[in-house]
Order: structure tokens, then sequence, then C-alpha cells
């Protein structure tokens, strides 16, 4: 069975403001409903990676990309691209959960609402699919127009990937998504990637192997700036071609 | 019970007693100001007191109303004047500047802040007033004098000295206040939600506006509460350029008065111990005002730091 990609990667460096390169030539395919998960040490620049492929780094200035990320046939890196689009399609959960400053129901609606929906009636039924989706639901259902500030860290963390998932973006990426949550909440977050990949394609990073082993179909280990290995997830913590990346799996440094 | 070693108790008493200086200065100064007000409170009660428009020394008939309308209407027009604009620098200095203005607009906003108010006092008479008078209220009159309703606020001779000159000083005075404490707290906002938002393909106005702003909400409430105390403080600046005239006046061209005006122009002239009474008993006025807005202040910044800190 061949796989659609939904991105892939070419020749990428990239410098941050100044001169110190974090990514060096990086080749990566990422395929279509795939969870596909980039571990390594601290400071690999796999965070860096991720951010490029919905171009966060433009927020600073002095950044700057070599290569190519193609993404439905175009590059993603080129200067010409609509940042705010290309954003609504490749939509971000970070690490701490990041609820804005408004009800669940507004948060939820935030992104529709830049997208221009205004009908009351799309929105709600919208919002309501968006928090099934992130099996938020059951939970929220009551408090809708309560602070987004009164629901839990997981809740939280759930919320903000309902209010990325509302706007029916093609990928999310997660940076570290649970390192900050308990490991109950984890287990939900977790359940609901593996869930989603139905519908969205999911790339994330993380410091935890074992979350990498458990949810991902492909896995990218970086080191320094550069990609050492990528291969179904399987076969990487299973038998890893790199000498590097068994040491790293093994739990020899890193 | 563990023994104190000496030296930490005895440090520990010294600094209590430093603290407790404070207490009683502030319990002092009320005590002195509602005991030397006495005579006026008895004589014309507190309701009287802050209603009646008459202020007259020679017939000793003594009514705060004008004095305070004159610092309300004052401070009312320079917040108006001020707050949009120090939102408009904090928004700027933290989210629209390229980094190497930062630094230098900020320190030169404090930098505002730190010039005596009898400079802006003496600039406002020699400068800004000759200013009004020549090119600014006239060309009001000229426009908004003609506009039913509103022409009543730009009624009379423009001589410069009056309600809207005082404003304009004052506005400039508070703006540093504003505008550095909303700049604090437009910074308070975590660089991840900010993130976030650009994330879900926010512009940068739409980021300010709903993301930054209500984040800040509370500290911007407590800046602006901060500097209300201040303009209703300022008597310098004000006693230059206000004209010390006791009415109620709905132009702003006319002159008027202010409580601390009044105060710092009155004193070498209360000759009774009535008038001198009615003095003191126009400080205790603004005494409590002060107070009360800045524990507004300070309830809106208690607020603001304790959601950060969840």
């Amino acid at each position: 069975m061949t796989e659609q990609m939904e991105l892939e990667v070419r020749n990428l460096h990239f410098y941050y403001s100044g001169t110190t390169q974090a990514l060096k030539n990086i080749n990566l395919p990422i395929h279509k409903n795939n969870v596909t998960a980039l571990i390594g040490p601290s400071g690999c620049g796999k965070t860096t990676l991720l951010r490029c492929f919905n171009r966060m780094h433009d927020l600073y200035p002095g950044n700057r990309y070599e290569g190519e990320i193609l993404h439905e046939g175009s590059n993603i890196l080129s200067d010409d691209i609509d940042l705010i689009s290309l954003r609504s399609k490749i939509g971000m959960v970070f690490q701490k959960p990041t609820p804005f400053p408004m009800t669940i129901f507004e948060n939820i609606a935030y992104g529709l609402k830049l997208k221009g929906i205004k009908k009351r009636a799309e929105l709600a039924e919208r919002v309501e699919n968006a928090l099934k989706h992130a099996a938020l639901w059951n939970e929220a259902k009551d408090k809708l127009h309560a602070s987004a500030y009164d629901l839990s860290g997981g809740q939280q963390q759930r919320l903000v990937i309902a209010r990325a998932l509302a706007v029916e973006p093609d990928v999310l990426l997660f940076d570290e998504p649970t390192s900050a949550l308990d490991p109950i909440s984890t287990g939900k977050i977790e359940e609901l990637i593996m869930h989603l990949k139905n519908d969205v394609t999911i790339i994330i990073v993380t410091h935890n192997m074992q979350q990498a082993a458990r949810i991902s179909d492909k896995t990218g280990f970086m080191m320094l700036g550069e990609l050492v290995e990528f291969d179904v997830t399987n076969r990487m913590f299973t038998a890893p071609s790199e000498k590097l990346t068994e040491d790293y799996i093994t739990g020899r440094f890193g | 019970m563990k023994r104190k070693n000496p030296f930490d108790l005895s440090f520990s008493l010294l600094t209590a007693a430093a603290s407790a200086t404070v207490l009683l200065l502030i319990a002092g100064i009320f005590i002195i100001l509602v005991k030397e007000s006495s005579l006026s409170i008895e004589k014309f009660g507190i309701y009287k007191f802050i209603t009646a428009v008459d202020w007259n020394p020679v017939k000793e008939i003594f009514g705060a109303a004008t004095s305070i309308y004159g610092t309300f209407i004052t401070t009312f027009i320079a917040m108006l004047i001020a707050i949009p604009t120090a939102i408009g620098i904090a928004i700027f200095v933290t989210e629209a500047a390229p980094n190497f203005l930062k630094g230098p607009i900020g320190a030169a906003i404090e930098l505002l802040a730190a010039i005596p108010s009898i400079i802006y006092g003496m600039w406002g008479l020699f400068t800004l007033a000759p200013l009004m008078s020549r090119y600014i209220e006239p060309a009001l009159q000229k426009t908004l004098g003609d506009v039913p309703v509103i022409n009543v606020l730009f009624q009379g001779t423009p001589m410069g000295i009056d309600i809207l000159t005082s404003s304009l000083i004052l506005s400039i005075m508070i703006i540093p206040f504003t505008a550095s404490i909303s700049r604090d707290s437009f910074n308070l906002t975590p660089a991840v939600v900010k993130e976030s938002a650009y994330a879900m393909g926010a512009t940068k106005w739409e980021v300010i506006k709903n993301i930054v702003l209500p984040y800040s909400k509370l500290g911007v409430f407590g800046g602006i509460a901060l500097s209300l105390g201040r303009a209703l403080g300022e008597t310098m600046a004000v006693a230059f350029v206000l004209g010390n005239k006791h009415h109620i006046t709905a132009s702003l061209l006319d002159p008027a008065s202010t409580i601390t005006v009044t105060l710092a122009n009155e004193f070498t002239e209360a000759d009774t111990d009535l008038y001198l009474s009615s003095l003191f008993y126009l400080a205790l006025v603004l005494f409590v005002l002060s107070f009360v807005v800045l524990a507004a202040a300070k309830f809106f910044l208690f607020r603001a730091e304790r959601r950060h800190s969840r």
C-alpha cells in the first residue's frame, strides 16, 4: 500500500537570528493520516522543525529558512505564502495549555470567527462538533459560557485541541502536549491523538519515548539539528539501523 | 517556645518600628486634618460644604463645590486625553515597535515622569498657554464652537489660562504612569498564549485586541486608577494655568479652581479662623477622595497579580 504524502521536507536548513544553524539538511516525508513522532535529546531541533511547518519562526525577526516544505504542491516556506491561511490549515497545540482569556465557547469559536463565520447557529454547531471530537463535550456542555480558566489542566489541553480542530485543519502539530499533565490526562490526550489521525495528519514532538512508541506510526530521531533516522515506529524501536538511535532509545544517553 | 537570638529580635523590632511610622503618619495626618477643620465642619456640615457653590472669604461663606467640580473636570478631561494615548504608546512599545526602538521609547516615557511638576507648570504658563490662546482655542471655537450642544464647551474669550490648558498639562503628566503600567501589564501576557493565537491565523491587531488587552485588563485599570489619584492631587502644574476662579462653568475655556489650587493659593490669605479651618476641611475632602481612588487602584492591581500567579 502506498501512502499519500501530506508534507514533504526537502533539504531544509534553518538559522535562528544571528548565525546559529539549528537545522541541517532535513529530508522527511510526512504521510497523510499518520502520527509522526519527532524524538531526540533536548536542543536537538525537534521543536524548531515542528515550528517550521506553520512558520511560527516568522514571528521573530531575523530567522531564516533554506530549502522547501511541500504541501499540496506548493512550498510553504516561500515568501509569497499567506501565513494566515497556512496557519488555519496547519494548527498547533503547545506544551502548556493556552486557553484564551474568554469563555469556553468563544475559545472554540475564535478560529471560526477569524475565518469570517458569523452565523450563531453554524458557530454553535461547529463548536459542539469540535468539543465532541476532542472528547470534551460531556464535561463542558453545561458550562460553555464559563471562563476557559475554570477547566482543569487536562481539560484545558483538550479545549485547545478542540479549538484547533474547529477550523478543520489538514495537519495538527503537537509540541510536547502532555509534558505539563498528570498521567490520567496524558492517557486521555494520547487516546484522542490516535483517534484524531483518521481526520488529520499529526506531527508530535515528545520527550517521552514510550509515548512515541505507543501512539505514532512513524518516528524521526533527531540529534544536533540533524535527522539521524526516520522509520516506521515499530521498526525504529525494535531494530534501529543507526547505532546512535539505538543508544538513545535504550537510554544510554539523552 | 524557642528563644530568639537577641540580634534578630532587635532587628525585627527596628523594622517593625519603621513600618509602624507609616501607619502612624497616615493616622496622624488624618487626625490633624479633622481637628483643624472641626470649626468649619461644625459650621457648614458635610453635605452643605460639599454642595455649596459659594466660596466667599469676605462674607465667610465657604462651599467646596466649585473646587471639587474643578478637580473632577480637569481630571476627567486629562484622563480622556491620556488613557487612549497611553494605551497606544504601550501597544506600540510592546507589540509594534522594532526592537531597537523599544528601549529608548520606554526610557523616554519614564523620563517624562521624572520631570518635576513645577517645570510642567512653568512650561504651561509660558509656552502652552500662549499657544492655546493664540492658535488652538480660536481654532476650536471656529470649528466646534458652531456645533449645537457642544458649543457650550467653547464659550468665552480664549485666554489660555483655563480648564482645557490645565487638563492638557495634567494629561501629559499622567501619560507616563498609565503607559508604563500598561506596558508592564501587556508584557505579562504569556508569549505562548499569543503564539497560539497567531497559530490560529490571527493577525497582530487581532492578537492585541482579543488576547493581550483582555489578558491585561485589570493591570491597565490599576494603572488608570493610579494616574487618577495623581491627577486629583496634582497642584503646581495646574496652579499656574488654571486661574483660580471659584465658579462652576460649562466652558472649557474659562478659568476655574481645583481643591489643590485653592489650597496652594489661599493659605497665605487666610486671615480668619473659619477661613483657615475651611481650607483644612477642603484638604480633608481631597484626602478622602484620593484615599478611595488609590484603594480602588490597589484592589485592581491585587486582583491582576493574583490572576497571573494562578
